[in-house]
């Protein structure tokens, strides 16, 4: 049989209806399906409850979720579908890794149907319980061009910078990501998907020495002197320096830095702000009068946060 | 060429025809005071867009909530039928009935009628026979989400034809159970579906409010959640190092709540994200870090920072300022219920979180006796001197229920335990 849905395959499966939900009118938030969906639900409730696992269970799980994407029981029932046939297929060919080739062509359908369905939650969960469960020879380079594809269209989609980052946790392999984050940091500073990505690469691959630490700090001022402004840079060099750990050297490289910045940039200010109520900074003035400044003119609408930071110093030196 | 203009000559170049262009910096003159380095950027020309047609809105006087288009708008949802379109919904079909009747709860209570309250029963037990768990639709697979929202919009039919003590417990406790991850993650569909603080979130709301929270469901939970705060001070949907995001922060943050383990939050980091998602100029929140504001995140990023007043007494939020957004921005002349931004139209989805949202905007939270480990002790007061007020249902900012019908839920399951 061929992997497309044809409506004659179903003749002999008796459609099972929805149930009646009231008798006295419509159910609340009930939907006017369309025939063709309701003859898609009616075919797919029969061979649930069969438990059917063959491959015109798949041809409809298709057609199902290509009329709604987010029916994640069909998604469900197709991944049974596949994990049944992958091994058959095995047990005829007698060759474990025979089953590449299926998934393979399943994932070039999963890439297919994610280009036209960005925002679908459940492609991804689908797609990792392929790679982690069925695919006998999964590969990380199998993830990478689909998820730079989809950053491309839509450089913030949460869903596929965390699949990509599934993918390199579960591959243990985190080498081709810092240049990745780079790409789109470059493109646009503020594309915060990117630096958060960056940033999860040292915390999975840290760096070897300190000279590579240093050539990161340096990397971050570069990209602040080019947009001041900019609170994912700034959160970055706060993140960055968080795990490498503060020194006095660190600490004071920071203050500098921020110094510079003051006041043209309110991160830098918040930032500055941070440092000197920090104990092994105790500059409690300087940092009273940053956190001032941000309540007065540079950042009004958080002023609650403000005061509250200021608080805490008062209470601290009292 | 003024500056709103030369904006719009811009985005129309880079958006509409489609013209690639190298980044230029433009002097932009910021409302406050500074004049800041701005790159233009996808980011800038989104954000820009989205400020300009905030800022007129935002002017003048204040809009009162719409009280009556709101309630039509919502007895026509507990009334109608929906067209085809919204097929894209039968995967939440428990989502639709929790937002509509939680909203309407939110407003005016009495709405809820008694036949309300029945055909919202016979439609959670219609989907799910066995009366717990509960999937997106009839015959759907047992879902977390799904019996999240069911539970929830149970809890607001008041035990209507004993319909509370019909509840499987011991099936939605079992099926919880069988949902746990050895990462003590729990994932949202077996065999497959999402494990991150949504999830978790969801879980622990239903075994809570049942009273069925064991030391087995919840042994390493909160230990997962704390691994999913960022550098950043919000939480991420996973420990892999994700974004922070306003969504997950708000599962992260009640469900640490809900354990009784808020000793476990970065705080500090935790307030000072929740109060860079407010923005100076449309006043509104937003979900990330550069990201647009979202009338839903008047909730998700509302509530967490309402958890963070009730453990701490700071309000890390401009309180009025997000009324103003919600007021004069989510709502509109044209088209009933609340909406994301300008631009967009009206969903049960953002007008129930809009609705929370604006109900944390009007209020003020702590812990009754300082009972901060007991998720059912918040309680939430009216703010003194609120102008405009839509004078909403107190909320849960742990639960999004209103807390009289969430109190006496748990307390039918609890205190006077069957």
């Amino acid at each position: 049989m061929p992997f497309t849905f044809n409506i004659n395959d179903y003749d002999n499966v008796e459609p099972l209806p929805l149930p009646l939900e009231d008798p006295s009118g419509p159910a609340l938030c009930s939907i006017m399906y369309s025939d063709e969906y309701k003859e898609a639900l009616g075919l797919l409730r029969r061979l649930l409850l069969l438990n059917e696992l063959s491959v015109r269970a798949f041809n409809l799980s298709t057609h199902v979720i290509e009329l709604a994407p987010a029916f994640y029981t069909a998604w469900n029932y197709r991944y049974r579908v596949v994990e049944h046939l992958v091994a058959e297929e095995s047990k005829l060919v007698g060759d474990p890794s025979a089953p590449a080739v299926w998934l393979n062509r399943e994932l070039d359908w999963l890439d297919e149907f994610t280009l036209s369905n960005p925002k679908n939650y459940q492609i991804w969960s689908y797609r990792q319980a392929l790679i982690a469960n069925l695919h006998p020879q999964p590969a990380l380079a199998r993830e990478l061009p689909i998820t730079q594809l989809m950053v491309d269209d839509d450089s913030k989609n949460y869903h596929v910078w965390a699949h990509r980052k599934w993918a390199c946790a579960h591959f243990a392999d985190w080498s081709h990501e810092r240049r990745f984050a780079l790409t789109y940091i470059q493109r646009d500073p503020y594309n915060n998907s990117a630096w958060a990505h960056r940033l999860a690469t040292w915390s999975h691959d840290p760096w070897d020495s300190e000279d590579a630490f240093t050539a990161e700090f340096e990397w971050t001022k570069e990209l602040i002197a080019r947009v001041p402004q900019n609170v994912s840079s700034w959160q970055y060099l706060r993140g960055l320096c968080a795990l490498h750990k503060w020194d006095q050297k660190l600490l004071q490289r920071c203050t500098q830095l921020c110094e510079q910045y003051n006041d043209e940039s309110s991160y830098a200010l918040e930032f500055y702000g941070y440092l000197c109520s920090r104990d092994d900074v105790n500059r409690g003035q300087d940092a009273v009068a940053a956190y001032e400044k941000l309540a007065e003119t540079m950042d009004p609408i958080r002023s609650g946060l403000w005061r509250h930071k200021i608080e805490l110093l008062r209470s601290k030196h009292n | 060429m003024s500056n709103k203009n030369s904006k719009r000559v811009q985005y129309i170049n880079s958006n509409l025809l489609g013209r690639k262009r190298e980044p230029i910096e433009i002097v932009q003159e910021e409302p406050i005071e500074l004049i800041m380095k701005e790159l233009e950027t996808e980011t800038t020309i989104d954000r820009n867009e989205v400020i300009d047609m905030c800022q007129d809105l935002l002017e003048g006087e204040l809009s009162s909530f719409h009280r009556d288009s709101m309630m039509q708008y919502l007895n026509y949802a507990s009334t109608a039928q929906f067209p085809p379109q919204m097929t894209a919904l039968d995967a939440s079909q428990p989502w639709m009935v929790y937002w509509i009747a939680n909203s309407l709860a939110t407003v005016k209570p009495s709405s809820i009628d008694d036949e309300l309250k029945r055909k919202i029963v016979n439609k959670l037990f219609t989907i799910s026979p066995e009366k717990g768990p509960f999937g997106g639709g009839s015959g759907q697979l047992p879902h977390i989400a799904g019996t999240y929202a069911a539970i929830n919009a149970l809890s607001l039919c008041d035990n209507i034809d004993g319909c509370w003590d019909e509840i499987n417990k011991p099936a939605i406790y079992d099926w919880l159970l069988s949902l746990k991850q050895p990462d003590n993650s729990f994932i949202t569909c077996n065999p497959v579906g999402e494990t991150d603080t949504r999830g978790t979130y969801c879980a622990l709301s239903v075994a809570s409010m049942l009273g069925i929270m064991t030391d087995e469901l919840t042994a390493g939970v909160a230990e997962y959640l704390e691994s999913c705060q960022t550098y950043e001070g919000g939480y991420g949907g996973t420990p892999v190092g994700d974004e922070a995001h306003g969504g997950y922060t708000f599962c992260a943050v009640a469900s640490l709540f809900i354990l009784g383990r808020s000793d476990l939050i970065d705080i500090e980091g935790l307030m000072e994200w929740c109060s860079a998602r407010q923005y100076n100029e449309e006043m509104g929140l937003s979900g990330r870090n550069n990201k647009l504001v979202d009338g839903c995140y008047s909730f998700w990023v509302g509530a967490t920072a309402a958890m963070i007043e009730a453990l701490t007494g700071v309000e890390c939020l401009d309180k009025s300022a997000l009324q103003r957004y919600i007021l004069n921005c989510c709502q509109s002349d044209e088209r009933p219920g609340f909406r994301d931004k300008p631009g967009k139209s009206p969903d049960f989805y953002h007008t129930n979180y809009v609705l929370l949202g604006l109900a944390y905007a009007e209020s003020s939270f702590s812990f009754k006796d300082s009972r901060t480990d007991n998720p059912f002790a918040i309680t939430s007061t009216q703010r003194k001197n609120v102008e405009n007020s839509a004078n909403l249902i107190p909320i849960s900012p742990i639960y999004g229920l209103p807390i009289d019908s969430l109190n006496k839920f748990h307390d039918h399951f609890v205190t006077h335990k069957k």
